[in-house]
């Protein structure tokens, strides 16, 4: 059995800690990119929304490199991803790829019994003894934890920095360097060493950087190259950036669904403007928005894929919210184009937007 | 003493030159015809006779190809079309408070409260409320588009044409054609279906008050202006120079930033001899094939752009 995935940003990490911890074979599709945007697009249903189209071409891609498991998480949800899963099986093996499939999905979905099953797919092609396993899964959890914490923390630096590009240097290395691991151990070694370094980095206490939240798709805001990279290139332009949705996360919020302990913050900062749960991170992207303002943020940026119905709801929020807590928000929109252009000129204006806002009588500071 | 300001659109690149009052002295309009540069050396010819290097105190570019405008002219500053068209409108008028913008490629709504730039947006990932969905109907209909809007201001009857999307437009029209209606009331219908459009999605929650501006090259358009009276029931104010407002902005950036910074990087008009050539690769050194654009001045690289890594782009700085 080799085992592949669809990336979500940092999540490659975890899994390959996770894989490497359990001894079982595996294939880290290569980063999304043109290619694989454009076999997914091609095998893909029109419409259907991007992250369908990148996570198909991840699949194929792997496959191509020998790959003969696909792991995905479903979500029997009430947007399209919950029907990603299914639909891609079907369209693979219309392909003529011989592929297994196994689909994570919530407990109370697909009953305990059935998701136990499914993991027991994956641990059962695994050398390792219960003690092992059970060290490999903590392992990739922390992993996982880790890198998005170090991205996290130096996202927010970035903005501080005193030397242009270091910080947006040391992340990438050391995401690099990760991928040279062998053992889980040694990417825990290895991040802890980097966060010795991000201490290392000079910045300047006094200076106040535009700081901006990135909320939003999960997906979109996850995976950088379905953004065009946006976090990045707001590194580039030395504002601080905060993205409250990881694939970190997104496992605590899994974990702690059944028991009603999930996202305690995002139900109260949503409670005025949506209530209820419909679909999607519909809610997220609204108490985000509510947090981002009470967190100090100048603004946010809100990503969504094109037609993305949760995020189409959030979006005719998302003015109301602008207003009444008086927070500049910007809505983007992505899609197949990979033309950056006229993507950088909306970045731009709104961080003049922003820095002008400041400088003015309308600011909050 | 004179600044010059360039705007490198979709479809057209527009030149200013103007006066330390901001009155402007030249004002050249070319169409880019998908080849910036060249759009900028034509556009130059005209100047290189009347002025010197050393009468140009300050060079500004803007328009999406602002960056390999900036790289070829030495420019000074830099900016998106956002804040250009608002510095440029601020200039006429310091009680604007909202612009609206209709390009080629490009709507854009620009709030203003105040003098300063309070929200903004522009179309998503859809042209079918700009200046080329018109442009394309007018040659459907083989009427130049300097005429469409004395057509459509002859219109008696109110035509509605789908405006969600140029290819429903394109088929509803067509449907209306064969069925013998009148022209001008078929220019209005499209008039107005892409004001609906505009302020459907450009001006979907945006708080509209007058006084308002019109700008960009659709604002030529009298007929566009009476429909966006119309639905706005306000008067729609076009500026003298409509469709050169963000060559206007961005040569008033240029201005302050040479303030600043005390001299200008403009490299002359003799730029307009030189050998630009663009060649585009795959980085193939990561996974990520970045599609690297290489811009060299008579045989020397003078800047790059698209990689991620800043390997190729890094470049630019060395030879800025």
């Amino acid at each position: 059995m080799k085992i592949t995935f669809p990336h979500l940003g940092n999540a490659y990490l975890g899994v390959k800690a996770l894989f490497d911890g359990l001894g079982i074979d595996y294939v880290i599709p290569p980063f999304s990119n043109k290619t694989a945007l454009e076999i997914g697009s091609l095998h893909s249903p029109e419409d259907m929304c991007l992250p369908f189209k990148i996570n198909l071409g991840n699949y194929i891609q792997s496959i191509e490199k020998g790959a003969d498991t696909v792991i995905i998480t479903g979500s029997c949800g009430p947007c399209r991803f919950g029907e990603y899963c299914e639909l891609q099986m079907n369209i693979l093996r219309s392909l003529g790829y011989e592929v297994d499939f196994i689909v994570i999905d919530a407990p109370k979905e697909i009953g305990i019994n059935t998701l136990l099953q499914r993991i027991g797919k994956v641990g059962s092609s695994s050398t390792k003894n219960r003690y092992g396993k059970l060290k490999a899964v903590r392992d990739g959890l922390k992993v996982i934890h880790m890198i998005d914490a170090f991205e996290a923390k130096v996202r927010d630096l970035s903005g501080y920095e005193i030397n242009k590009g270091e910080c947006k240097n040391l992340l990438n290395s050391c995401k690099k360097d990760l991928l040279k691991c062998s053992a889980p151990s040694e990417m825990i070694e290895l991040i802890k060493r980097n966060e010795q370094k991000l201490l290392q980095i000079a910045i300047d206490k006094h200076s106040t950087p535009l700081k901006i939240a990135i909320i939003g798709e999960i997906y979109t805001i996850i995976e950088p190259f379905s953004n065009l990279y946006i976090e990045d290139k707001l590194m580039d332009f030395g504002v601080s950036t905060s993205r409250k949705l990881t694939p970190s996360w997104w496992i605590k919020d899994m974990v702690l669904k059944p028991l009603g302990l999930n996202s305690m913050d995002i139900k109260r900062a949503s409670k005025d403007y949506l209530s209820i749960n419909i679909g999607g991170h519909c809610r997220e992207c609204v108490a985000e928005a509510v947090l981002a303002e009470e967190a100090g943020y100048d603004g946010a940026i809100q990503i969504f894929p094109l037609g993305c119905m949760p995020e189409i709801v959030a979006k005719a929020i998302l003015p109301t919210i602008s207003k009444e807590k008086d927070i500049p928000i910007m809505s983007l929109v992505v899609d197949e184009m990979t033309g950056e252009a006229g993507f950088v000129t909306r970045l731009e204006a709104f961080i003049d937007l922003l820095e002008r806002r400041r400088q003015n009588v309308l600011s909050r500071n | 003493m004179y600044y010059l300001g360039i705007d490198v659109g979709s479809v057209s690149t527009d030149i200013v030159l103007v006066d330390e009052n901001m009155h402007i002295k030249e004002a050249v309009y070319t169409r880019t015809k998908g080849r910036p540069i060249k759009a900028i050396q034509e556009g130059l010819k005209s100047f290189k006779s009347k002025y010197t290097k050393n009468e140009i105190y300050a060079a500004g570019t803007t328009g999406s190809g602002r960056q390999i405008a900036a790289m070829v002219l030495g420019a000074d500053a830099t900016k998106n079309e956002i804040t250009a068209h608002a510095v440029a409108a601020l200039q006429n008028d310091k009680d604007v408070r909202t612009i609206m913008e209709i390009g080629g490629q490009d709507s854009k709504i620009i709030i203003l409260r105040d003098g300063i730039v309070t929200d903004f947006a522009m179309n998503t990932v859809c042209a079918a409320g700009t200046g080329s969905f018109l442009d394309r109907q007018a040659e459907r209909l083989e009427i130049p588009i300097e005429d469409f809007g004395d057509y459509a201001l002859k219109s008696t009857t109110s035509l509605r044409i789908a405006g969600r999307c140029a290819v429903f437009a394109e088929s509803d029209m067509i449907h209306k054609q064969q069925l013998g209606y009148d022209s001008s009331d078929i220019i209005n219908g499209l008039c107005e279906a892409l004001v609906r459009n505009y302020l459907n999605n450009v001006g979907k929650g945006k708080d509209i008050k007058s006084k308002i501006f019109f700008q960009g090259g659709v604002a030529a358009n009298i007929g566009m202006k009476a429909a966006f009276e119309r639905a706005l029931q306000c008067e729609v104010c076009v500026p003298e120079h409509y469709n050169m407002m963000g060559a206007i902005g961005a040569a008033i950036l240029a201005k302050e930033a040479v303030m600043k910074s005390g001299k200008t990087n403009f490299k002359g008009f003799d730029l307009i001899q030189n050998e630009f050539i663009s060649r585009s690769f795959e980085c193939a050194d990561c996974p990520n094939n970045c599609e690297v654009a290489k811009l060299e001045e008579n045989g020397f690289v003078i800047g790059c752009f698209g990689d991620r890594c800043g390997k190729w782009g890094g470049k630019l700085v060395v030879n800025a």
